[in-house]
């Protein structure tokens, strides 16, 4: 007799976890997206630039408080195309999301790039600044996109 | 003082697919383990302790060895998993030699594994940045995924993650998107001389792979690997025992290994990341400690083949030079002149690579297992690159971009 194997499936139920994320970081980037500024923290012992401002320095394991604003322009880093959104369905115009580094700051951010008409125009290194949204509620969405100068 | 550790065995559990509705975990592991000792003396007593691993998660069992262990023999001996994404077979097969090499164990068993058809491989993945997203949620990113936003930002799942990765390197090597479809192309047809490979295209061209559709700009489908099943089992042994088996002429020696850490990049927006992706500093720490290990003072002359692990196909071309194997930026002029193919002059990923067969948990192990293979001389099917291999490095890599692992094998240990 043929052993009987069983498949057998069920759904998982991601919902009933929950966690415990240092948040400190975002809540100084929104409250500064909210007066249209960009926030970060920085070390006070290697000088290093946080944007979203971190509560230590990876550089240095230190605990780090100091606040600074950084101008809202920096450079365009990696960047890639977006052909399709989430789901996998083709989108009517490509768009870009890349991750930029604002002048006098180390880290990068990720955003949505505007002002380029073809995609291939587009190089690691361009300048970008910040377009904020006209009405901001202190929510990361404030910042609209970046735009290439 | 660490001893040296040789091994004299490697076994798969047959061809990697995609779907083995046929097997459960331990079904699938037995083959890899009963072909690994079919090809020495050993009976599986002689094993006495076991090191084994797959991804977290991606099959929805978090302690698959709980149930697995006696299947190969595990009980009654002491069995280690070791699970760290996508470098776990390196870490599975690192701490099978630290067993040895301490001089804990004389004959260890290193198995690697993954099941992918039993579970939903994206959704394991989401399980590692849950915490960090559902931060990102709570304070209004832009949600209109038309246009960027989180959909943006998240689309195209790992490939999404990776093509930051591939634009950097693209812009750093001054290559193109070509190049990315041309090394896709060689790894293919290089499976296709690997019986154990999963996605076999004899003779695949540039345009072949350029046909596939783009995911996000650099990358394609056909630049990205295949969810697989398989398992692959090592066998290590101590120099004194290789000795008293008799087991001097075809095994391969590791002879220098490491691991290393960055901070996690790409999207890591919560904490702020500073390294870009394509930088992988460590891997050039790491590999340069490795090579000292090993007396290696010409990575470029004195290592014969390397096996990268490259999930997406511009890390083919990324590793060698973050390696050490080729000059920085040189892998596209590299890969023109032919180097990388089988019969060139630094053969890269004969077996096909992560590109052709992903079974998550044996990937990184499998690098070693080939590397080992190159070394004996062993490998079938017409992969065995044509040069005498002397030294054969293998990679690991894994985690949000920053987890890497080298380990160095070859044909003569180094004096202790």
């Amino acid at each position: 007799m043929a052993n009987e194997t069983r498949i057998m499936e069920s759904p998982w139920d991601l919902t009933t976890y929950s966690w415990k994320v240092e948040a400190d970081a975002l809540n100084l980037f929104v409250k500064g997206l909210k007066d249209k500024k960009i926030l970060g923290r920085k070390c006070t012992k290697c000088g290093t630039v946080y944007v979203p401002g971190t509560s230590y320095c990876r550089k240095c394991l230190i605990d780090i408080d100091q606040v600074v604003e950084v101008r809202p322009e920096g450079t365009l880093d990696a960047f890639t195309v977006n052909v399709s959104d989430i789901r996998g369905n083709p989108v009517e115009h490509p768009f870009i999301t890349c991750t930029v580094k604002f002048d006098g700051s180390e880290s990068l951010v990720m955003g949505t790039l505007e002002g380029w008409q073809d995609w291939h125009d587009v190089r690691e290194g361009m300048r970008i600044k910040v377009v904020f949204k006209d009405v901001t509620t202190g929510a990361l969405a404030d910042l609209a996109y970046f735009q290439l100068i | 003082m660490k001893r040296n550790v040789a091994i004299i065995s490697v076994g798969y559990n047959g061809r990697f697919v995609s779907k083995r509705p046929d097997v459960n975990i331990p079904e699938l592991i037995e083959p890899a383990v009963t072909n690994a000792l079919g090809k020495t003396k050993l009976k599986p007593d002689d094993i006495q302790a076991y090191v084994v691993g797959n991804m977290h998660t991606f099959e929805g069992v978090n302690g698959p060895h709980l149930w697995a262990s006696d299947h190969f023999n595990g009980s009654g001996k002491p069995v280690m998993r070791v699970a760290t994404g996508g470098t776990t077979g390196a870490s599975v097969f690192q701490a099978a030699y630290y067993h040895v090499a301490s001089g804990m164990y004389d004959v260890v068993m290193a198995i690697g594994w993954e099941k992918q058809d039993e579970g939903d491989s994206q959704v394991g993945l989401v399980g590692i940045v849950l915490p960090e997203a559902f931060t990102l949620f709570q304070f209004g990113p832009e949600m209109n995924t038309e246009r960027g936003g989180v959909g943006g930002l998240g689309g195209g799942g790992s490939t999404g993650g990776a093509s930051y990765q591939a634009m950097s390197y693209l812009s750093r090597a001054h290559a193109g998107i070509e190049h990315i479809d041309r090394i896709a192309a060689l790894m293919r047809s290089n499976a296709a001389k690997n019986p154990y490979a999963h996605l076999q295209q004899p003779g695949c061209t540039e345009a072949d792979i350029a046909k596939t559709p783009i995911i996000t700009y650099p990358l394609r489908f056909g630049h990205t690997c295949p969810t697989s099943c398989g398992a692959v089992a090592m066998i290590l042994v101590s120099e004194s025992k290789a000795k008293k088996f008799g087991l001097t002429d075809r095994v391969a020696w590791v002879k220098g290994l490491g691991s290393g850490t960055s901070d996690p990049t790409t999207g890591n927006f919560v904490e702020g990341q500073i390294t870009d992706p394509a930088e992988q500093h460590m891997c050039k720490v790491v590999a340069k400690k490795v090579y000292t290990m090993a007396g290696i003072k010409d990575p470029t002359k004195e290592i014969q083949v390397a096996e990268v692990y490259s999930g997406f196909s511009h890390q083919d071309l990324m590793w060698p030079e973050r390696l050490g194997l080729v000059k920085e930026g040189k892998s596209p002029e590299m890969l023109d002149k032919g180097a990388f193919a089988i019969g060139g002059e630094m053969p890269i990923n004969p077996s096909g690579g992560v590109t052709s067969t992903n079974a998550i948990g044996a990937s990184a192990m499998v690098r070693v297992s080939e590397a080992a293979l190159q070394v004996m001389g062993l490998a079938e099917g017409g992969h065995q690159i044509p040069m005498k291999v002397e030294n054969a490095v293998a990679h690991g890599w894994g985690g949000l971009f920053q987890f890497v692992t080298v380990t160095l094998v070859g044909r003569t240990p180094v004096k202790s």
